[in-house]
């Protein structure tokens, strides 16, 4: 017991005294993990609102579709409702390929289906608002009714023809918008489209009145639905019908999420390595303390176990803490991230044991990672070095000092700072690299053309996919910008005050504060060029991995914009801590050295 | 100086000259107040004493009145005697300090202004010495001895800070009363 | 007295710490004439504010009030960056904790203030290996201060002082971590320092190194207690110790 209350007696100290770094690990843990558990919940929240929806709604589990219409189809989609595996079935009905205006001229492509007026047994759409179809009124379906901002009591023009939005309902038997029509017309493809309902006679009309395209299609329940895939091998045979398995359609409603999914993991990835570094950075510059503590706690007899636990648990217990943080944020986030549609209704279940595990998996290597070092060297270190430890003493470079003597000053002091401590060094390029990968990844994602759900690919109803992956790419590459600067401005800090007694000696020999602190700015951005230029075709490469096809490269000039605003950005984030740091006074720094 | 001298000739009897160049070569600086003629005035007084004794060597052309000096049996004695000797010079400080006292019970003079110009004066001293041992080449004899003088000025110099401090003190005191 | 031959001057110099009741002047109420080719010794016990004012008399520090003049230049009034450049140029410091930079070799740190000063680097190595060579350290140029004892680093911080051709040299307790032997090495140093016309200022608690110095100024708190000469002062009393016989 004594061991255990020791270690978090001293655990608990040292967070305390180091509150801000303990802060920012938490952040960046929680970060990390939160990302990382919402890419990996996606496709079970996806499948968890189709399930609660199928089940809302009666949902079938085959759909038949024929891309044509008349007695011959329909009697031949009307004697599959025979087939010996099928209780229930709901049609055939009709599905008709119209467009539909709203009263902001909106247009975009629907698929009206014929419904009865009173639901059957199978295919009950769920009218979440207003009621169900009447003569003369439409219902919409939620996650287009809810694109084109219409709500009950407003008026669209479909064909022509103005209806009144009656109601808004939900159904599992078609994707979600915008791929509610499954099916083109005669059996071709089909564009982004939206769904709505009319009663049968006024589907009729609609239908005949303008000679628009018409499919037929029918619901069927089966009696075992995991015999679904053994029912459509029998029936495939039959040419003039396309089957839709409830498996595919909830298969369907992951396509909206397709590049979410990598979009989240890898950015976990880039985060939980920016957490490493940023950490890494404060863990280096305590590293000395670090290892006065534990020559401390040596002297008064504790062994090198309990010293590379309690340097371990403090890590470890924020990395842990923030996992849960993480994780929690990743539940209350979850249903918005996973359904970009409202074309589901339902509960999204909390992340699973799967991700769970590798949440924390990320949580406790970012934790391991960054306080590696200083446990090892704190754990090898003779207690009596350790005790009178001062700062790692960097190696001579007598070539390097000889090429900065070339140089002007702020360069000459910035190259020097920037060799004697390598690691950091490569650390502020890591961290640069990784910024840049992100914003190379943001600047594809919007260099590719964009095709609205509208009417021929119109943006008045914006790719609902492409605006998902945008934002979450987006908010992933302001977290990643967010920790870069932390990084950054830790870095320079550090470096300031590890150099601070030769600083206060090139001050003392006549270096003036302004050329001391351009040093320290140079002394991060000669690291931060290879980085930000590495960054580039790591960007480029990484997004080759995981997206389809060949997407669209964005300007060079803008690839270009980005390595240099990330350099100026990192310039004037080390302004400041370089400035303050090359302003503390000379001589107490001086004397402070020689006490 | 008569032990000094007696000791020298320890070694192998000399010529009073070598004896005075080998005096020198020890004392540095300070030996250079000692006349040419010091050294056979003391070994005059150590003949008629029985402690050493004079003879005349075979001349050589070019210093032809050279004598060569030994020591006797007694003479002998003497510098095994003196070997074992741990006397040491008396710090001669009770001078001074009663001269403080005295100044400050009669309020003859500030007790300060004396140490000031004690230190004053011990410190031309002291940069005397120095600047001699200074000037003195590395491992010479009378660097050592330089370094003797030096050390003991600067522990001299370190109780005129203490008596300053404390005399300091009693003004401090009797200017509060 | 001529102002223009006193290349340091001070005249009623304040230096204040702390404030309200902690509030202790560690200079108060200073004058002080340096003239050209000086060596002066400021002495006194520590924390008598000696070491304070070599920084306001270097431009380390700022006074809390009165004039600091370095070479007919007020100086107090000036800001970072020119006081930077002034020292530069004019003031060459030696510190009793050395203040090497531990990564360069002792050329290089050497080097560091000539290059500071816009040297090329031709010039600067050519000014730290005959620094080096007088102070009797070529042979290890191109060792780094950890390979180097107590009284060499000192000697390559002297040197790295004087690259510049500084108007005066300001040593702070510049013996104040070496034995005997380094010095007397140092104060070897000084002393050539001193006959070739350099302008010293050294403060220092060793009354052997203040004794080496023209003139001797004694600190108490903060004040100037005494003001003494010592240059051509000789006594002949060395030769004295040994007087004749009876």
């Amino acid at each position: 017991m004594g061991p255990i209350v020791l270690t978090v007696r001293l655990v608990l100290a040292d967070v305390r005294r180091h509150k801000a770094q303990a802060a920012m690990l938490l952040l960046a843990v929680t970060v990390a993990t939160a990302t990382m558990a919402l890419g990996l919940s996606l496709r079970g929240v996806s499948d968890a609102l189709y399930e609660q929806t199928r089940a809302a709604t009666a949902g079938p589990d085959v759909v038949a579709l024929s891309g044509d219409s008349g007695p011959a189809v329909t009697s031949a989609l009307a004697s599959l409702a025979d087939a010996p595996e099928v209780i229930a079935h709901h049609g055939p009905y009709r599905i008709v390929y119209a467009e539909l205006t709203t009263r902001d001229s909106i247009s975009s492509p629907v698929v009206v289906q014929g419904f009865a007026e009173t639901p059957g047994a199978v295919n009950r759409p769920l009218v979440t608002s207003g009621r169900w179809v009447r003569s003369g009124g439409t219902v919409l379906e939620r996650g287009f009714a809810t694109a084109l901002g219409v709500g009950v009591g407003d008026r669209v023009t479909v064909a022509g023809r103005s209806y009144p939005v009656v109601g808004i309902a939900v159904t599992a038997a078609t994707s979600i918008y915008p791929w509610a029509a499954q099916i083109g017309p005669g059996g071709g493809p089909s564009d982004y489209s939206g769904l709505a309902w009319m009663t049968r006679s006024d589907a009729r009309t609609l239908a005949s009145s303008h000679d628009l395209p018409v499919t037929s299609a029918l619901d069927l329940k089966l009696r075992d639905p995991a015999a679904t895939e053994a029912f459509l091998d029998a029936h495939r045979a039959s040419t003039v019908t396309n089957f839709r398995s409830w498996r595919f359609t909830a298969e369907q409603d992951m396509v909206i999420l397709r590049d979410s999914q990598p979009i989240l993991v890898v950015g976990s990835w880039l985060l939980g390595f920016l957490a490493v570094t940023g950490v890494a950075a404060l863990a280096a510059g305590r590293a000395v303390e670090q290892t006065r503590r534990a020559g401390l706690l040596k002297a008064v007899g504790a062994t090198p176990g309990l010293i590379a636990t309690v340097l371990l648990t403090e890590y470890l217990a924020l990395a842990l803490a923030g996992d849960a943080l993480g994780l929690v944020i990743a539940r209350l986030t979850v249903p918005i991230i996973a359904s970009p549609t409202a074309s589901r209704i339902g509960d999204a279940a909390g992340p699973g044991g799967a991700t769970v595990a590798a949440a924390t998996v990320l949580a406790v290597a970012v934790g391991v990672l960054s306080t590696l070092r200083p446990t090892l060297r704190a754990m090898r270190t003779a207690t009596v070095t350790a005790l009178t430890a001062t700062a790692h003493q960097p190696r001579h470079r007598p070539w390097l000092t000889a090429l900065s003597a070339l140089l002007p000053t702020p360069l000459l002091l910035g190259l020097r700072l920037t060799a004697r401590r390598p690691g950091r060094a490569v650390l502020q390029a890591c961290s640069t690299a990784t910024t840049v990968i992100a914003i190379v990844a943001l600047l594809t994602l919007y260099a590719q053309p964009e095709r609205g759900y509208g009417l021929g690919g119109s943006s008045a109803l914006p790719n609902l996919r492409d605006v998902h992956d945008r934002r979450l790419l987006l908010a992933i590459t302001v977290l990643l910008i967010a920790l870069a600067v932390v990084n950054t401005i830790t870095l320079t800090w550090t470096t300031a005050m590890e150099a601070r007694a030769n600083m206060a000696i090139a001050r003392a020999l006549g270096a003036t504060p302004g050329q001391i602190s351009a040093g320290l700015s140079v002394a991060q951005l000669l690291p931060g060029l290879p980085g930000a230029v590495i960054g580039v075709p790591l960007g480029v490469g990484l997004l080759s991995l995981f997206s389809a096809g060949n997407p669209a490269e964005p300007p060079s000039s803008w690839l270009i914009g980005a390595v240099l605003a990330t350099l100026l950005a990192t310039a004037a984030l080390t302004a400041l801590p370089a400035r303050l740091a090359a302003r503390l006074p000379v001589a107490q720094t001086l004397n402070a050295e020689t006490a | 100086m008569q032990d000094a001298v007696l000791a020298m000739l320890a070694k192998e009897p000399s010529h009073g000259y070598d004896l005075r160049t080998r005096l020198r070569q020890s004392l540095g600086p300070l030996g250079e107040s000692m006349n040419p003629g010091q050294i056979y005035v003391t070994l005059a007084r150590l003949e008629k004493a029985g402690l050493v004794v004079c003879e005349r060597a075979d001349g050589l052309p070019e210093r032809p009145e050279r004598k060569v000096y030994a020591l006797t049996p007694a003479g002998q004695q003497r510098v095994a005697a003196w070997l074992t000797e741990v006397g040491w010079p008396k710090p001669d400080l009770a001078e001074f300090h009663l001269k403080l006292v005295a100044a400050a019970a009669a309020r003859l003079a500030d007790p300060m202004q004396l140490v000031a110009a004690q230190r004053r004066e011990l410190l031309r001293r002291l940069r005397e010495a120095q600047h001699a041992a200074l000037a003195e080449p590395a491992g010479s004899a009378a660097a050592l001895l330089l370094e003797g003088v030096v050390l003991r000025l600067q522990a001299d110099l370190r109780w005129l800070d203490a008596c300053e401090r404390a005399w300091s003190k009693v003004d401090d005191e009797s200017e509060g009363a | 007295m001529n102002v223009s031959s006193a290349v340091v001057r001070a005249h009623g110099l304040v230096k204040q710490h702390g404030r309200g009741q902690g509030r202790v002047r560690a200079v108060d109420d200073v004058d002080l004439e340096v003239p050209e080719g000086q060596m002066l010794a400021v002495m006194g016990p520590s924390g008598c504010g000696k070491s304070t004012l070599l920084h306001l008399l270097g431009g380390l520090e700022r006074p809390s009030d009165g004039e600091v003049w370095l070479a007919g230049q007020r100086i107090d009034t000036l800001g970072e960056r020119a006081l930077a450049r002034l020292r530069r140029r004019s003031v060459g410091f030696v510190f009793q904790a050395f203040h090497l930079v531990e990564e360069l070799s002792a050329a290089e740190n050497v080097e560091l203030p000539a290059l500071l000063a816009g040297r090329s680097p031709r010039e600067a190595r050519r000014r730290a290996h005959s620094l080096l060579e007088r102070v009797g350290l070529d042979a290890r140029a191109r060792h780094l201060p950890s390979q180097l004892s107590g009284g060499q680093r000192q000697r390559v911080a002297i040197a790295r002082a004087l690259v510049n051709d500084p108007l005066v040299v300001m040593a702070d307790e510049p013996t104040g971590n070496l034995d005997t032997a380094a010095t007397l090495d140092a104060l070897r140093i000084f002393e050539d320092l001193r006959a070739a016309g350099q302008t010293l200022v050294i403060v220092t608690h060793d009354e052997r190194v203040a004794a080496t110095a023209d003139r001797l100024v004694s600190m108490r708190d903060g004040m100037f207690v005494d003001d003494t000469r010592l240059a051509g002062t000789g006594t002949g009393w060395l030769g004295g110790l040994i007087g004749p016989e009876d």
